[in-house]
């Protein structure tokens, strides 16, 4: 079963820009020559769960979408946080009204974007007074919207305040949770460290962070920290390195046929294996990519870790420099816990989706 | 030693944007918010310890364009290491800016005969097709425009890596000793059986120096690397000073390759790049830390470092 998740509301509101800049690697900048949509696209990605997001154009209704609202899991409606007028208003509302009827469970999601116009107190304010309207609007149609589970994001391309909305629309769709924050939460204790996100990687969304605050300081700086080293992977491969580079590599071991195997081709690459017995024993001989960044040098110093985990994903950490640096085997081994304790659940959770 | 670096074009070709983001770490978005440029502005920047630039930004409108071919014409001209000339891509006034540029260049003539000349046609990020194309164009007629005066021309943009190689290649002939540089770096990288290592000034993140290795042909590595490095690297040190924090060393163990990147002498960074699976970044960075002290002479004998 997939998950849907729509984008919907006004001709350029900033759509297509969010779908691309997340999951296709756009750069903000670049959003400015997007062709208008005319027609629903839909979008998969793969990551803990498959993704199936509809890009619709700014004209669509209930009746021109194609597919019962019911099927949707999450719809997140996109509003210029300029546009306080009644109409757009009216018609974010009549949407959410339609929505929540066909399927109450549903997660609606506003995202206020392109806040990044606004000088601080001006985005606050409009945030405030579209918040305040719509939930107005709701409630003269009926007191039982007061149940209804809206939320409002602040939301720009140009800055991580995307990355953070999205990433906490998603873990409302992420069954295995906490199961994944109480792993995280172990390898905090166990490492010293003050924070830890499991990112998916090429989007730079978190898939679940442990169970202290996001500081959104934090967040963006790891944030950064990925997107550096994503385009660092490419920038020295070299055209003959070594097979045996290779064939130390990881192979997606757990991941589901339909994931796309990009490089498939390469030449050393050990064929996915069936069993979850033998994969994990082979785990231990395999090469997992990690990295690390230290900031400031006067003492005690942060580091920032990164340890790949599966295919898509990569854990991200913050610990005292001292912790990585003297402990280090003790880090490394909370990185294999970690690590065979999400691809368990992973496991699971494949059998889950091809079994039921 | 101090070097003389003229940076001229039009108001508004983005010269002041430029040094801000190389000197200043200072990120693209914030250009749009500089005031104009009047006059002159000097700034003095320390580059590797005992390499002072000294920048003359000059203000690019007609009224000050005109006083420096005439009154001002041997204070601006005089001593002068390097020339920039900016050149907006887009500029409407192209002749016109190409008149003050021969201006310019015969000022140099008569004054600095030695300077370096550097052309850049800037803000390349605005031409949405075509960009080879409609550089070759400009770089063509600026060819003419020069004469027989030695020139280099680079297209450049504050948002990609292109500014970090223009830059690059510009200190690059400031530095009296680069050879010297390459040559012990090639040492280094034989002793950590690494591919490549590349040293970096400190503040700017601008190249200094590379090895030059028999295996770079096997390897065919990314012919931008060098300046896509020293933008990802200020970029992060960007990120970390919004939190507050110090870059200060980055190792990497990457499908592709091994990486390390550390402070090498009090002005440079070094990076040094394996590709043999075998080399671990811990080994690495022990290299390095032995290979400091050496460096460190290499400045005390005199060397720029
Ligand atoms: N300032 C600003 N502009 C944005 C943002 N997101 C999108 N845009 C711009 O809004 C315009 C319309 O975007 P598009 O994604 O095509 O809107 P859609 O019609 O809703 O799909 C484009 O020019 C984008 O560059 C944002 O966060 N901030
Ligand atoms: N699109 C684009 N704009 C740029 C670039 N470089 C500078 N600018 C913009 O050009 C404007 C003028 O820049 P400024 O540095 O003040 O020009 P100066 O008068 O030559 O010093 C600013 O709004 C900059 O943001 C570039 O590479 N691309
Ligand atoms: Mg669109
Ligand atoms: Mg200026």
């Amino acid at each position: 079963m997939c998950c849907f998740i729509s984008l919907i509301l006004y001709v350029r509101s900033g759509k297509t820009s969010i779908q691309q800049v997340l999951f296709e690697n756009l750069p903000p900048k670049q959003t400015f020559y997007l062709e208008t949509t005319t027609r629903i696209v839909k979008h998969t990605y793969d990551t803990v769960i498959p993704l199936e997001i509809w890009d619709c154009p700014g004209t669509i209704t209930v009746e021109t979408l194609g597919a019962p609202l019911s099927q949707f899991l999450t719809i997140i409606f996109v509003i210029d946080i300029r546009d306080l007028y009644n109409q757009p208003i009216s018609k974010l509302v009549e949407f959410i009204v339609a929505a929540y009827h066909e399927n109450p469970n549903v997660n609606i999601e506003v995202f206020v974007h392109k806040a990044e116009k606004l000088q601080e107190d001006d985005k606050i304010e409009n945030f405030r007074q579209i918040n305040e309207r719509v939930t107005d609007r709701l409630l003269d149609i009926s007191p039982d919207y007061e149940q209804m589970p809206l939320n409002f994001h602040l939301t720009s391309v140009y800055d991580h305040t995307l990355h953070e909305a999205f990433s906490r629309v998603l873990h409302k769709l992420i069954d295995s949770l906490p199961f994944l924050e109480d792993l995280l939460n172990v390898f905090c204790a166990n490492s010293q460290s003050p924070k830890a996100f499991l990112f998916d990687i090429a989007s730079r969304l978190y898939i679940a962070t442990d169970a202290s605050p996001v500081d959104s300081a934090t967040h963006n700086l790891c944030c950064d920290y990925l997107q550096m080293l994503n385009s660092f992977g490419p920038l020295y491969k070299s055209a003959s390195a070594s097979s045996s580079r290779h064939r130390k590599l990881l192979p997606p071991v757990l991941s589901v046929p339909s994931l796309s195997d990009h490089d498939q081709e390469s030449p050393g690459r050990t064929t996915p294996s069936a069993g979850a017995s033998n994969s994990k024993q082979r785990a231990k001989d395999l090469f997992y990519p990690s990295a690390a960044a230290l900031l400031h040098p006067s003492t005690p110093g942060t580091t920032l870790t990164y340890h790949l985990i599966m295919e898509h994903l990569a854990l991200l950490a913050i610990m005292p420099t001292p912790v990585f640096e003297s402990r280090r085997g003790l880090v490394e081994y909370n990185v294999v816990f970690f690590r065979e304790g999400v691809q368990e659940i992973y496991q699971v959770e494949q059998e889950a989706r091809s079994g039921g | 030693m101090k070097k003389k670096v003229l940076l001229m074009g039009a108001s508004g070709s983005g010269k002041t944007s430029m040094r801000s983001l190389i000197f200043s770490n200072n990120p693209a978005s914030m250009t749009a918010r500089l005031g104009a440029t009047i006059d002159v502005e000097q700034n003095h920047v320390r580059f590797l310890g005992d390499l002072i630039l000294n920048l003359w930004d000059c203000g690019g409108q007609d009224a000050f364009m005109d006083s420096y071919l005439t009154t001002q014409r041997s204070t601006i001209f005089q001593h002068v290491g390097v020339m920039i000339y900016v050149f907006d891509v887009e500029t409407r006034e192209m002749n016109k800016d190409l008149e003050y540029y021969r201006d310019c260049l015969e000022g140099l003539r008569q004054y600095s005969p030695g300077a370096a000349v550097f052309l850049l046609v800037h803000k390349m990020d605005l031409v949405r097709e075509n960009k080879p194309v409609t550089f070759g164009k400009k770089h063509k007629e600026l060819q003419v425009a020069s004469g027989d005066a030695d020139i280099t021309v680079f297209g450049t943009s504050i948002y990609d890596e292109s500014l970090y190689k223009a830059w690059s290649s510009i200190v690059h002939t400031l530095i009296p000793n680069a050879a010297v540089l390459s040559k012990h770096l090639t040492t280094f990288a034989e002793v950590c059986s690494a591919s490549e290592v590349i040293l970096f000034e400190r503040t700017t993140f601008l190249v200094i120096a590379t090895s030059t290795s028999a295996t770079e042909d096997i390897h065919k590595l990314d012919g931008t690397r060098y300046e896509r490095t020293s933008e990802l690297i200020k970029a992060f040190k960007h990120s970390c000073s919004r939190v507050r924090e110090e870059f200060h060393c980055l190792e990497m163990e990457l499908p592709d390759f091994t990486a390390v990147l550390d402070e090498m002498t009090r002005n440079t960074y070094v990076m040094v790049i394996a590709h043999d699976p075998s080399i671990e970044t811990g080994a690495l960075r022990l290299n390095i830390r032995m290979a400091r002290r050496k460096f460190e002479q290499l400045q005390g004998d005199g060397h720029v470092l």
